[in-house]
């Protein structure tokens, strides 16, 4: 007669913290030594860069520095700008995970991002006079944008458009309006720098993303013309690397435009270089994913009567990009430590400052110098961001189910 | 020298006296070189069941998929309610909202709900209010003995369930004709009879269908008429009584003779 049987527990050292370390890392002589030898090296490895850096290291040039890091020479007078934009793109991120904040990536991410603004926030209000307010309102505006999304969940609705709006005017608050003198004047683009840039460079990531979709989308056009210049335009600009693009840029575009090289400022060219070229490489993941959508999915639609563009936009884009969502979290990885490439054409991003700071004077006087120390300092910080966007990015293929397929 | 007159198609003529709603003249398709095909006569009257069956690679899918123009023809004249089927995209959008077409592999939207999947198109292409559309697909969802399963996703849903889904999703935009291609071939044995339930209660209200399928007791329960194809042509025509206990031609006795 049927009878259920019971569960039972696992045997003995087979479950556990010492059955997994005995199963692991000791289960043969030989690699029970081998685990000893690499974990003797790492502790080596780990404890000696510990002690270089709480003994022998000189923090003093890259605490002196901070400014140069962040933001290289733009005005001292006018940093409140840099920091509003900050502010208010912290308010939207806010904004947008609060009201979203079933979705435990991006609340993470939000988490992780507002945790490092409010971090630097408490150091400039404890530390910096002269952008103690500004700062104050960056570290707190994440925060209220949560509270106001989590109140007023329908702003999900207008956040797309203000993310849209949020990048024009942030460029135009950087840049200014007026010449001369005044709050409101010209920050000249030479002056930009540090760990800004580099943010303002990823941005390009943005613009590339609906370029990339278009180009994506031509390449299957059934119009011989738009399928061959997209071809051309993604293969050309895979071709070759980011460096010698950045070069063509500085060099090329106002040959293009007809126009004298200084009044494209630098920044701009490197902008609109980054855009296209992260585009052609958009295009190739979002072409990988509108492979992935069966053929029965445009059928069905357009047996249902709706037209070529709508099951496009309906039907095979959403699920498309979906499916490649992981694929441009790692592209934008890609794209946030490519951007230090631009010192070729001489931009002073995160990375270069590391230079400018390395040739002072009183870096010089140190024995040693201070590159390691700045190294360090922009790799932990380089590291922060790269992490936490690969951990999301293994967090979305977790959700699609991309890794387990 | 002489030539050997074509031979004369057989006509898949439906009876006279009725509605024409299809008309299908000469009808030819190549895949490349392959004629897959060959001088096709087919019509139906409204609110006749036609049971398509025969041996893959038959053409019967490439057939039914013709008539909205998810395949295109060469030659031949195909007339969906008195629309001339044409390359023009207005046309053919035209004759895709009069005929509802379920697929085998069910190809609902995973990305949709069960009630987006429905009213999409009425919205879309109808250009329905959304409080009507959902009216209209909460009908057809209890019509097909599913209405709590509305907020789902496809992939929340047994292969029965999502098949139902698309057929009420393809009720729904108010067809005059439903194109069946293998509903069922994709389904699990102890869920075929649920699908067939409905195919079987909507030919009884009268619907005009055109079945591709394999189940040969669907097709001798509720088919008006039976056509038997074979490597692109229409072999054999008849009422299922005819067909299950008298067929004439000899490929049609050995394709019976494998699947009965």
């Amino acid at each position: 007669m049927f009878q259920v049987i019971p569960p039972r527990p696992a045997p003995a050292g087979a479950a556990g913290a010492a059955a997994w370390v005995r199963r692991n890392l000791f289960s043969t002589p030989v690699n029970g030594l081998v685990t000893l030898a690499t974990g003797g090296l790492l502790l080596w490895a780990v404890g000696s860069l510990v002690t270089w850096s709480l003994f022998d290291a000189s923090w003093g040039q890259v605490w002196a520095n901070l400014k140069l890091l962040a933001v290289f020479r733009y005005p001292a007078d006018l940093l409140w700008r840099p920091l509003t934009v900050l502010a208010v793109v912290m308010l939207l991120l806010g904004a947008t995970a609060g009201a979203a904040r079933q979705d435990e990536i991006l609340r993470g991410a939000f988490w992780w991002v507002s945790g490092f603004v409010a971090l630097v926030a408490l150091v400039a209000v404890l530390a910096w006079s002269s952008v103690r307010v500004p700062w104050a309102i960056a570290g707190a505006a994440p925060f209220l944008g949560y509270l106001l999304g989590r109140a007023r969940p329908e702003v999900l609705r207008a956040l797309p458009w203000a993310w849209a709006l949020s990048l024009p005017l942030g460029f135009f608050l950087l840049y200014g309006v007026v010449p001369g003198s005044g709050l409101l004047r010209i920050a000249p683009a030479r002056e930009w720098g540090g760990f800004m840039l580099t943010l303002i460079l990823f941005s390009a990531i943005v613009p590339s993303f609906p370029l990339g979709i278009a180009l994506a989308l031509g390449r299957r056009s059934r119009l011989p013309a738009i399928k061959l210049f997209c071809i051309g335009f993604i293969e050309v600009v895979r071709g070759a690397p980011l460096i010698m693009w950045l070069f063509m840029a500085s060099l090329l575009l106002p040959l293009f435009l007809n126009t004298d090289p200084n009044n494209l400022p630098a920044i701009a060219r490197a902008y609109v270089m980054i855009t296209l070229f992260s585009a052609a490489y958009m295009a190739e993941n979002v072409r990988g994913g509108l492979q992935s959508v069966r053929r029965g999915q445009t059928e069905a639609a357009r047996a249902l009567g709706l037209s070529g563009w709508q099951t496009t936009r309906l039907i095979v884009l959403p699920q498309a990009l979906r499916a490649v969502i992981p694929a441009i979290v790692g592209q934008a990885i890609g794209v946030f430590k490519d951007t230090s490439l631009v010192f070729v054409v001489g931009l002073t991003d995160f990375y270069r400052v590391t230079e400018t700071i390395a040739t002072q004077p009183e870096s010089l006087l140190i024995t040693g110098g201070v590159k390691l120390e700045l190294y360090l300092f922009i790799s932990v910080v380089y590291f922060f961001f790269s992490y936490r966007m690969s951990v999301a990015s293994r967090q979305l293929e977790k959700r699609l189910g991309v890794g387990t397929r | 020298m002489t030539t050997t007159p074509a031979p004369s198609p057989v006509r898949a003529d439906a009876p006279p006296g009725g509605e024409r709603i299809i008309e299908i003249e000469g009808l030819n398709k190549w895949f490349g070189d392959f004629h897959v095909l060959r001088d096709i006569h087919m019509s139906v009257n409204k609110g006749e069941v036609v049971v398509v069956i025969g041996p893959s690679g038959s053409g019967k899918s490439t057939l039914i998929r013709c008539i909205n123009h998810l395949e295109e023809h060469q030659q031949g004249r195909i007339v969906v309610d008195g629309i001339v089927l044409t390359d023009d995209v207005r046309n053919i959008d035209q004759i895709r909202r009069e005929t509802g077409m379920v697929f085998q592999s069910f190809n609902l939207f995973p990305h949709l709900t069960v009630l987006e999947n429905i009213t999409l198109a009425p919205i879309r292409v109808r250009k329905w209010r959304k409080s009507q559309a959902e009216e209209r697909a909460r009908f057809f969802l209890e019509k097909v003995g599913i209405p709590e399963q509305a907020l789902k996703f496809p992939g929340q849903l047994s292969g029965g369930q999502q098949q139902r889904v698309a057929i009420a999703r393809a009720l729904t935009m108010g067809p005059k004709v439903m194109l069946f291609d293998e509903p069922t071939s994709a389904l699990d044995p102890e869920v075929i009879g649920e699908v067939l339930e409905v195919m079987v209660n909507l030919a009884k209200e009268g619907m005009t269908m055109i079945v591709v399928t394999h189940e040969m007791g669907f097709a001798r329960e509720v088919g008006d008429r039976v056509v038997f194809m074979d490597a692109g042509h229409i072999v054999e025509v008849g009422t299922p009584e005819h067909f299950f206990t008298a067929p004439r031609e000899e490929r049609t006795k050995g394709f019976l003779s494998k699947i009965l």
